[in-house]
């Protein structure tokens, strides 16, 4: 599984230049909306599909604050998706970390470890939800099966990354099993880790939602679902964009953990980790 | 190391393999058997097996749902990576395009393009329309950003080497960028196959008639577990099979990661400049008696 780079476009440090930057983000902002609205209300679009954005504002305001019926839902695929996560991507980390300090079960998982990869694995919902039944255990398990399998593999893709001369070196100057894996396997294998947790993430919300798709009460999928059946689009919409609030929030979430954890990976951070323990240096002495 | 020698090897590695798998199987076979796990909920390996012949041979169902499932993944995913692509390249050529698009790139990556199943069926009807649809949005992103990295990967050297021998703009897009792109293309593009397959199973869960994500949905929901994970296992292959077409194309087309490859294009084209007279016979004469020198001395 190879990582992706989302950075689409480098930083500018000039302030001035991004002021302006932004401001021009804006003006193409305001004007799609513009078009969009004068185009639905001139009637070139079919406002049953292309519902206009002063409607799905107002939709936010309705479903936010006048009914205020989404918190409900969207506190169900939270707790589904979070849930669902730490539990799969405990199982999972866990699961590599035995594989891969073990090369005799190593090499016979491998063949099977693929075929799974290559299963969709949101396909497995409707089996699990039958065999779970429609309550809220089944989608935990489903987000928890999605959210499985790039630990996993991206965990054992870092076990086995790591450097033989440095385990050599390790074996050498007579540290144990556990120390080389506590200060050779770990760090080295961290960041391809969270590589796979940020994966993992990712996927987890999806997961929750096809599950919720497939049979629930409640939920944001159950919303929109609802929502777009009684064809009333603005809400759809206005849900949909709450959902894309919340994956980029759970994208940066992950980010800024990313940055805690793997602090040696990002300059800032690093800096900063090293100037503690300067001062703690310091200190002692 | 002979051919039989070769067979032999071969058997020996997959010996343990075998032995494993049927052990794995037998076991869970007597699980189910002996009332381990409730069979209802696990199928036993003898049951899901003859559903497979089932689907396959008796009945032979499954085949038409499989081209269908397999059509829609194939075309939704065509128009997302020509999507991705082109984007990909407008915003690599032009740096003002990429600066004011890519913050709705990002806004359509942070959504769980699933979620848009409900709408997208309002939009294309319940036909194959909606599932091609749903297969191009979730497989446009990732293409889209792996090609866009690799079209703006640049190397400092090489773009020198091509301005110093004159390369116009076309040269070096098609001469450099293009191939240098390519290895990160394809693990885009690789992403997006297996993710357009997603697309289309779960558009097919919401509304269908006829595809593998219905027939996994009808299934499970009759409670006949065997055949519902005989379909599951279709899906992995379908997933695999795609998977290794991506694999084999990008084997073909970046031939030059892999040594037998970059060995057999190298002498394909010193062949063709031989044949055309650009460089004298001579020059694999002279490689000959290199390559034979330490024999004689």
């Amino acid at each position: 599984m190879a990582a992706i780079d989302t950075s689409l476009a480098p930083p500018t440090t000039d302030a001035n230049l991004r002021r302006r930057r932004l401001a021009t983000h804006l003006g193409i902002f305001l004007a799609l909306m513009l078009t969009w609205e004068t185009a639905a209300r001139l009637g070139w679009t079919n406002p049953l599909f292309m519902p206009q954005p002063s409607q799905i504002l107002n939709s936010f305001w309705v479903i936010f604050v006048g009914t205020g019926n989404v918190w409900r839902h969207l506190y169900v695929t939270l707790t589904e998706v979070f849930a669902g996560f730490i539990a799969g991507s405990v199982l999972g980390v866990g699961l590599a970390i035995i594989v891969g300090l073990n090369p005799l079960v190593r090499r016979f998982l491998q063949p099977y470890v693929i075929v799974l990869e290559a299963t969709p694995r949101i396909a497995v919902a409707p089996l699990i939800i039958a065999a779970l039944g429609f309550g809220f255990q089944s989608k935990i398990a489903i987000v928890m099966l999605v959210c499985f399998f790039a630990p996993f593999v991206n965990t054992l893709a870092g076990m086995l990354s790591v450097n033989r001369d440095g385990i050599e070196l390790f074996r050498s100057i007579g540290a144990s099993k556990w120390q080389t894996f506590r200060k050779l396997m770990l760090p080295e294998a961290l960041p391809t880790v969270m590589a796979g947790l940020r994966l993992a993430m990712a996927s987890a919300l999806s997961g929750a939602l096809v599950a919720e798709f497939i049979s629930a009460n409640e939920g944001m999928m159950v919303l929109i679902d609802r929502y777009t059946g009684s064809l009333n689009m603005p809400s759809a919409f206005a849900s949909l964009l709450t959902l894309t609030a919340l994956g980029f929030l759970i994208f940066k979430g992950m980010e800024l953990l990313d940055e805690f954890i793997v602090f040696w990976r990002h300059e800032s951070r690093l800096a900063a980790a090293s100037r503690k323990r300067a001062r703690a240096w310091e200190a002692a002495r | 190391m002979t051919s039989s020698d070769r067979i032999l090897h071969v058997v020996l590695r997959a010996l343990p393999h075998l032995a494993i798998f049927t052990a794995v199987i037998l076991l869970w076979e007597l699980a189910v058997t002996r009332a381990w796990v409730d069979p209802f909920l696990i199928p036993p390996p003898s049951r899901v097996s003859a559903s497979f012949l089932r689907l396959y041979v008796t009945e032979g169902t499954i085949w038409w749902h499989l081209f269908v499932t397999m059509l829609e993944a194939v075309i939704g995913f065509l128009i997302g990576a020509s999507a991705g692509i082109a984007l990909a390249v407008a915003s690599s050529v032009h740096e003002g395009f990429r600066r004011y698009v890519s913050p709705y790139a990002v806004v359509l990556n942070v959504t769980p393009g699933l979620a848009l199943t409900p709408l997208v069926i309002a939009w294309f009807g319940f036909d194959w329309g909606s599932k091609i649809a749903l297969a191009a949005i979730i497989c446009f992103f990732p293409i889209f950003v792996n090609t866009l990295a690799g079209l703006t990967r640049r190397d400092a050297d090489r773009e020198e080497l091509f301005a110093s021998l004159g390369a116009g703009p076309a040269d070096l897009f098609w001469k450099l960028r293009v191939p240098a792109a390519l290895p990160l293309a394809f693990a885009g593009l690789k992403i997006g196959m297996t993710t357009a397959l997603i697309g289309a199973v779960v558009a097919e869960f919401a509304q269908a008639t006829e595809g593998v994500g219905i027939l996994l949905q009808r299934y499970s929901f009759v409670l006949d577990m065997a055949t519902a994970v005989a379909v599951l296992l279709t899906m992995s292959l379908m997933g695999l099979t795609l998977y290794t077409l991506m694999e084999i194309l990008d084997d073909r087309l970046v031939f030059w990661r892999r040594d037998a490859g970059l060995a057999r294009a190298s002498e394909h084209r010193r062949r063709a400049w031989v044949r055309d007279g650009h460089v004298p016979n001579e020059g694999t004469a002279v490689l000959n008696t290199n390559a034979t020198g330490g024999h004689k001395t």
